[in-house]
């Protein structure tokens, strides 16, 4: 009997904690659900129909209709393989430049803290307004390009960058690892504190020079910080967006067309909203897969 | 209920994107989104009161104060039809139309309803919009501009109905042709305007290290038809067909791929610049510029040396000129669709319109507002009123208009970036037909 009435008063309470729990979380989960997770469904839902945009009462059933005429549509393929060119060259340029700069800033050096907020201050501004600069600085005319004002001063030749398809994703590219370095780079320098100074003072005992002190040290206690710091840029570089769209509106040639960018043209821009589902769906899956499997790879390590 | 579902389905969309980050463009979209969500449309309220609601584009300081003196006056004198007005942010080009698109999905339409002019095809198509033909008669019509009863008109009704226009010319630097020995072309005689040989041939001659010899990016987005759109109409090219059905043997006709292949000259010479900086002409760095009656104003307040002359005719004379405004048109959610009528009646009038198009600065869309109106008898003004009663054409109408307007800024900022012509127009129309079969056929 006692035993009993212990477990039924242990049961009761565990209960009464998850109802706790559940309530203290639910504004949470009712926003997650219906800001995330309703809507995935819906655009699952409305992939397989053909919708156009201000004809709700027009929606016609045509199965996987979108997903054939997608595999088939050279635009996807097109846009797959910039985002894929992007994230490729973006995300070990950006971490590498971010691991770079937080070395140069951790620590205690006279002034250091000015420099990190300097290499940080392009983070805390809006991404079109940097996306305008960018543009002017890009410009191919030496009277208004800063950069090409530059080029012609030492007796170069203007670069137009973002009107030739060759130069349109490369020069998208520098802008955004510039752009966002600086986050990576808070995340490194806490990273970087957090490492025993015992360590570099055992290597140096040693006889280490810096570059062995990066490689034995640095390096390997940073290791769950790289980690994490691929996996977050990884996903960002996915959606790229806002720069294609501010800065060449995909172009020149389809050079800069991601796959938001093309979802947002079919979607908003020419009302095909059930295409435009199927192809967020396929972006959704690509992006899920791809989280993990770099999680997956970075456990086994 | 399922409107609700509805709308929650059109930002599916946006919330899928948002899901994974935090890009400016979704954020603004989820933004305006949710603003069209909140949105209710008033109707006979208990009183015998009629409410009608109007949206429109947040403008500048004088619109919006000419909007709340009408609105207040017409209140006044009209106790049993309250108007009120929202005026909605445009942030980027679509924040607007994403707003209406939502509205649409979940059935809280205005009553009355602003919408850019090429786009009343597509929403009287679609039945967002209903017909105004009780409201106006063919009589009121012929006061109307030619082109702005042929942009408002879809499928032979009229679907809209434009307080103000819009006009493009060639405005050009006057110490820049002096110094290159070019002679003004006249802005009084049509005769006297530049011919596309002699537009392509001068702005050759008026580039410099300094400046470039013209000025024809309005901008990389609807600019491009805009603007550029008539030197298709001049060169004996089509977009579309009759009915706004086809474009292929339209948009990509030799006609059309020649006079894209002459527009590419001035970029791929770099006489003018693919990427101008902003006031380009008003700073002194290009000689001329295809500009707008919207120019004017600030030319005027400017040191700057400057003349005007026609949009550029075609060599054997053929002559046609941009036009277009947004336009007010009453939607299928409207309770009371009479009500917003006979205020529509009543804001179109030729007083009102001469207020209007006065506080905007815009050439009214009324012949006879500009006995009412200041300092259009002479000058730039005049020009582009002259081009609007007698060479104004408006872009093509077609149920598919953003799909055309999409695609054909996209083909000609690739044919400048060195891509073929016929192949890129090629493009445009089939993805055009794609469209208008998918959806209208």
């Amino acid at each position: 009997m006692a035993t009993l009435q212990r477990v039924n008063k242990k049961g009761k309470k565990e209960y009464s904690d998850n109802l706790a729990g559940f309530i203290m979380s639910s504004p949470a989960i009712i926003l997650l659900v219906a800001f995330l997770i309703i809507p995935i469904i819906y655009t699952i839902y409305y992939s397989f129909f053909t919708y156009q945009v201000v004809r709700p009462d027009n929606i016609k059933f045509n199965a996987i209709g979108n997903y054939v005429k997608l595999f088939h549509d050279e635009n996807f393929y097109v846009a797959l393989k910039n985002t894929v060119y992007f994230t490729v060259i973006v995300v070990p340029v950006q971490c590498t430049l971010a691991l770079v700069l937080a070395l140069m800033v951790s620590g205690k050096k006279k002034g250091v803290a000015i420099f990190r907020t300097l290499y940080y201050s392009p983070q805390i501004t809006s991404m079109v307004i940097i996306a305008v600069l960018w543009t002017i600085l890009y410009n191919s005319n030496a009277n208004t390009g800063l950069i090409n004002a530059f080029l012609k001063s030492i007796g170069m030749q203007p670069i137009d960058f973002l009107n030739n398809p060759k130069t349109a994703m490369n020069s998208i590219i520098f802008m955004s690892a510039w752009q966002g370095a600086g986050y990576q780079m808070m995340i490194f320098i806490a990273g970087l504190n957090a490492i025993p100074t015992e360590q570099y003072e055992a290597a140096s005992v040693d006889g280490a020079d810096w570059f062995a002190k990066l490689i034995y040290v640095t390096l390997p206690g940073l290791i769950n910080t790289i980690k994490y710091v691929l996996m977050i840029t990884l996903i960002q570089a996915m959606k790229l967006f806002t720069q294609p769209y501010i800065m060449t509106k995909g172009g020149p040639r389809n050079a800069t067309k991601t796959l938001v960018f093309y979802i947002y043209e079919q979607g908003f821009q020419k009302g095909n909203f059930g295409y435009a589902c199927s192809i967020a769906t396929v972006f959704f899956i690509i992006v899920v897969a791809l989280s993990i499997i770099v999680k997956k790879i970075s456990k086994t390590n | 209920m399922k409107k609700v579902l509805r709308t929650l389905g059109v930002l599916a969309l946006g919330g899928m994107l948002a899901a994974c980050g935090n890009s400016s463009g979704t954020t603004k979209q989820a933004d305006s989104s949710s603003a069209g969500e909140s949105q209710v449309t008033e109707s006979k309220s208990a009183d015998g009161v009629t409410n009608v609601t109007i949206w429109s584009p947040t403008d500048t300081a004088a619109i919006e104060a000419w909007w709340v003196e009408k609105i207040d006056q017409w209140n006044k004198e009209n106790p049993d039809i309250q108007v009120k007005r929202e005026a909605i942010d445009r942030a980027d080009a679509y924040a607007y139309e994403n707003k209406i698109t939502t509205a649409t999905t979940s059935g809280n339409l205005p009553d009355i309803l602003y919408v850019d002019g090429p786009m009343v095809s597509y929403y009287a198509a679609n039945g967002i919009t209903v017909p105004l033909d009780s409201y106006f008669t063919a009589d009121d019509l012929k006061d109307f501009m030619p082109s702005t009863v042929q942009a408002d008109t879809y499928d032979g009704k009229l679907y809209a109905i434009a307080p103000t226009e819009s006009s493009v010319a060639l405005f050009y630097n006057k110490d820049y042709l002096d110094k290159a020995g070019i002679a003004y072309p006249s802005d009084t005689d049509i005769k006297g305007a530049w011919t596309w040989s002699q537009f392509l041939d001068n702005a050759k001659k008026l580039t410099t290290d300094d400046y470039v010899g013209t000025n024809i990016i309005m901008d990389k987005g609807e600019g491009i038809i805009y603007a550029l759109g008539q030197f298709f109409t001049e060169g004996g090219a089509e977009f579309v067909n009759e009915d706004g059905s086809k474009a292929d043997g339209y948009v990509n006709s030799d006609a059309s791929i020649k006079t894209a292949e002459y527009l590419n000259e001035f970029i791929k010479n770099g006489y003018a610049n693919l990427d101008p900086v902003k006031d380009e002409f008003l700073n002194g760095k290009a000689a001329t510029l295809l500009g707008g009656s919207w120019n004017i104003a600030d030319l005027e307040k400017s040191n700057l040396n400057w003349g005007v002359s026609y949009f550029p005719v075609a060599d054997d004379g053929k002559a046609a000129s941009p036009t277009g405004d947004w336009a007010a048109a009453i939607t299928r959610d409207s309770k009371n669709p009479d009500a917003a009528g006979k205020f529509l009646q009543w804001a179109m009038n030729s007083d009102n319109i001469a207020s209007y198009a006065s506080a905007v600065a815009k050439p009214a869309s009324r012949t006879s507002a500009y006995d009412k109106m200041e300092g259009w008898d002479s000058g730039a003004r005049a020009l582009m009123k002259w081009q609007l009663q007698n060479t104004g054409v408006s872009r093509p109408r077609t149920p598919s208009y953003s799909v055309l307007s999409t695609d054909f800024s996209t083909a000609m900022l690739n044919i400048f970036a060195g891509a073929d012509a016929k192949e890129e127009l090629d493009n445009v129309a089939k993805n055009f037909d794609e469209n208008y079969e998918m959806y209208y056929k």
